[in-house]
């Protein structure tokens, strides 16, 4: 009987291992070859479900045109078409908006006085409104500027060298350029009045600006930063020791991309990881939002670098991409890490990492997306990894959309769905609350803004809350203890009035005797 | 045991806060004062201070709940009213202080009511408070820190018979014994936890031979 009782207890308890192993198995993918993780409002780490899981990986080889050598940058046009800034091979590559066959291989033009012309060590890539192409011609020292395609997508077989020359920039003249300055574009991008930006070597001033060829001027300069105690030792070092020390100079940037408001966003690597973008707005300002814990700088939690071993230190932002209604990725080349904010800075999700599976990276250079996948550049293996969105990264996505559009009580049943598979997502949470809030049921705003931890609109359901129960209540208590008072001093007056005609009665009674 | 908590001794536990002077000379000269009494307070304070880390509402408490813990909380309170003390008490000793350290002892813990008395007001007005008015709990406990501060000061002034100046000078003085304590603590240990380390290796050899 009491065997009986224990091999029963046994087998339950090995069934709900077994049931429990199995959810396990379900809710964590174990296939994916990175963790997907994003940080909570006190900046731990929370691992969620994947956002994007590799689709396949692109390379020269898979598209029939040679592999790639050490390509630097990735460019997808309005038009679908996918450029390939093929580096060491001196060309350009473009591909159908599937990525599966190239349609142009570009590595020669017929300049203005007819003699031919051909790119060394292009490094850049960029195509402006008008499907025009913008080359960084980085070791010929200028930006070459190519007519629109002049044939259709459906070609069998890539074709060579259709573009026209439409002219180029180098060497330009400025007073503000130091004389005899060498022009080494890396990165260049057109806005929609064919403004081209450019990123060029060893300038610190910030973006060069050129409109219809001319150099106008420097565009978001990014200022240094110099703490009091490194000036305070500054101070106290010799001539011979601070031409030794390292020198304050700003960031160069590193990518660079262009939103359809003309909004300019580029990245940079800040040493001290919390602000590796920014937006700049015409007049060059920088106008990012930086969200509740005012970082846009990747991870927030690293180990400190002057730590042994090369995996430490605040992210290297390599690399950003605008993506749908103020969505943009960064792209961090120390850990190989995607970073995606909203056009609020929260961070929405972290995903990716180094290695040599399908789905991570060995040098990630350049980022872009089209659709809803992500493509990222790896320059060492001469390979485009594709991301395809999952079910919680596409929730997510919508739901940043909707409520970017305004639409926040669409955007609700949304983050609900958000929540079954992440629960503790702060940012649904918070949708949920704010949705609640303007809805007027301000104790389940309340409840979901606490765990969204949203102190500001919290805060506001509360006050809410508060004047509903004030109303409610108020009144009858007021009118319960004046009732109570009035009541005591009849009492009082009613005990007092007997006491006095006991006495009187006994005195009476007294005077009797 | 009565004799530590007799009527006059919870009454001069509580007079302090209106006449701190007089109460703190009388307690220092006519053993009004109770160890136990202080000892308690900074139990009740201890406990107020690990309530408000985790009970004043979620508008203006950015603690993490997970983060309060009563005991090591308690126990480093403890640690500090005691080193203060000793580090007070060893100061003034050769700085010709008249208080012994049972005043000092009883100076600390006495002065921490104030605190113990807006701590708990302030986690009750917390929770029907907005973020807008979040100033009027900041300013309970600023208020009941405030008190705090300036009852040590006379305290110490008064059991000691300084002046002003002196007390601020010893004052300083004192956490830096506390420092130097809490530096030789953390030596010893240091140096006793090698030493057991070398006889464990040891014994490590022997047994593995």
């Amino acid at each position: 009987m009491r065997i009986g009782k224990k091999i029963t207890a046994l087998l339950s308890l090995a069934a709900a291992f077994i049931v429990a192993a199995q959810t396990v198995v379900a809710s964590a993918d174990t296939t994916l070859p990175y963790d997907s993780y994003n940080y909570d409002y006190r900046e731990n780490i929370v691992y969620t479900p994947a956002p994007y899981t590799p689709d396949r990986s692109v390379s020269g080889l898979t598209i029939k045109v040679g592999g790639f050598n050490n390509p630097q940058d990735i460019y997808t046009a309005a038009d679908g078409r996918v450029y390939i800034a093929d580096t060491n091979n001196n060309r350009i590559v473009v591909m159908n908006r599937e990525m599966t066959k190239a349609i142009e291989v570009i590595d020669s033009f017929v300049t203005d006085d007819g003699s031919s012309g051909t790119f060394n060590k292009p490094y850049g890539v960029a195509v402006s409104n008008s499907n025009e192409l913008y080359i960084a011609d980085s070791q010929n020292r200028r930006i070459v500027h190519l007519s629109a395609p002049t044939t259709d997508e459906n070609v069998n077989a890539p074709v060579e060298n259709n573009r026209l020359y439409l002219g180029k920039i180098s060497d330009p003249k400025s007073e503000i350029l130091e004389d005899g300055f060498d022009f080494v574009p890396y990165k260049v991008s057109v806005d929609y009045a064919d403004r081209v930006y450019v990123i060029a070597a060893n300038m610190f001033q910030g973006i060069m600006v050129f409109e219809e060829g001319n150099f106008t001027g420097f565009f978001g300069t990014i200022n240094v930063q110099i703490t009091a105690w490194q000036k305070f030792w500054r101070k106290f070092s010799t001539k011979e020791q601070r031409s030794k020390q390292q020198l304050f100079i700003p960031t160069e940037f590193t990518g660079i991309d262009v939103d359809d408001d003309g909004f300019i966003y580029a990245s940079n690597i800040d040493t001290e990881g919390i602000q590796a973008v920014r937006r700049l707005n015409p007049k060059g300002e920088d106008v990012i939002r930086k969200g509740e814990n005012g970082n846009v700088g990747g991870d927030v939690v690293y180990r400190e670098s002057f730590e042994k071993g090369d995996y430490n230190g605040p992210s290297q932002i390599i690399d950003v991409v605008v993506r749908d209604k103020g969505i943009y990725s960064l792209l961090d080349k120390k850990r190989g890490r995607i970073f995606t904010y909203d056009s609020e800075g929260n961070l929405l999700y972290i995903f990716g990492g180094l290695g040599t599976q399908v789905g991570t990276f060995s040098v990630p250079t350049a980022i872009e997306c089209i659709d809803d996948n992500i493509m990222v550049l790896d320059s060492y293996r001469g390979e485009v990894i594709v991301f395809k969105e999952t079910e919680y990264g596409n929730l997510i996505n919508s739901a940043v959309g909707l409520r970017y559009d305004g639409d926040e009580t669409q955007a609700v049943e949304l983050w609900r769905k958000v929540l079954t598979l992440d629960e503790n997502n702060e940012l649904a949470n918070s949708g949920i609350g704010k949705a609640y809030l303007s809805d007027g049921n301000n104790e389940e705003a309340m409840k979901y803004l606490k765990l969204g931890m949203n102190r500001r609109y919290y805060s506001i359901a509360f006050k809410r809350h508060r004047a509903t129960v004030l109303k409610k209540y108020l009144a009858p208590a007021l009118t319960i203890i004046i009732v109570l008072f009035v009541a005591l001093y009849a009492f009082s007056i009613f005990v007092r009035e007997r006491r006095e005609a006991e006495e009187r009665r006994r005195e009476a009674a007294k005077s009797h005797v | 045991m009565s004799k530590y908590f007799t009527k006059d001794k919870w009454y001069y536990c509580f007079r302090i806060l209106s006449n701190p002077g007089d109460s703190f000379y009388e307690i220092r000269h006519r053993e009004y004062g109770s160890v136990p009494i202080a000892l308690l307070m900074v139990f009740i304070f201890a406990i107020c201070y690990s309530m408000n880390r985790l009970y004043s509402s979620f508008i203006v408490n950015d603690v993490d709940p997970r983060a309060v813990n009563l005991f090591p909380e308690m126990l480093a309170i403890f640690a500090f009213v005691l080193l203060f003390a000793v580090g007070n008490w060893s100061i003034t000793c050769l700085m010709n202080g008249e208080g012994r350290l049972k005043d000092i002892i009883i100076v600390t813990g006495y002065s921490l009511l104030p605190m113990i008395l807006f701590y708990i007001p302030a986690i009750l007005l917390s929770q029907v408070v907005s973020l807008n008015e979040k100033g009027f709990y900041s300013l309970l406990i600023i208020i009941g820190t405030a008190w705090t501060l300036i009852l040590i000061l006379v305290g110490i002034m008064t059991i000691h018979n300084y002046t002003l100046a002196k007390t601020l000078v010893t004052l300083a003085l004192s956490i830096v014994a506390v420092l130097l304590m809490l530096f030789l603590f953390m030596l010893v240990t240091d140096l006793v936890a090698q030493v057991y380390q070398f006889f464990h290796s040891i014994y490590q050899e022997l047994i593995f031979r």
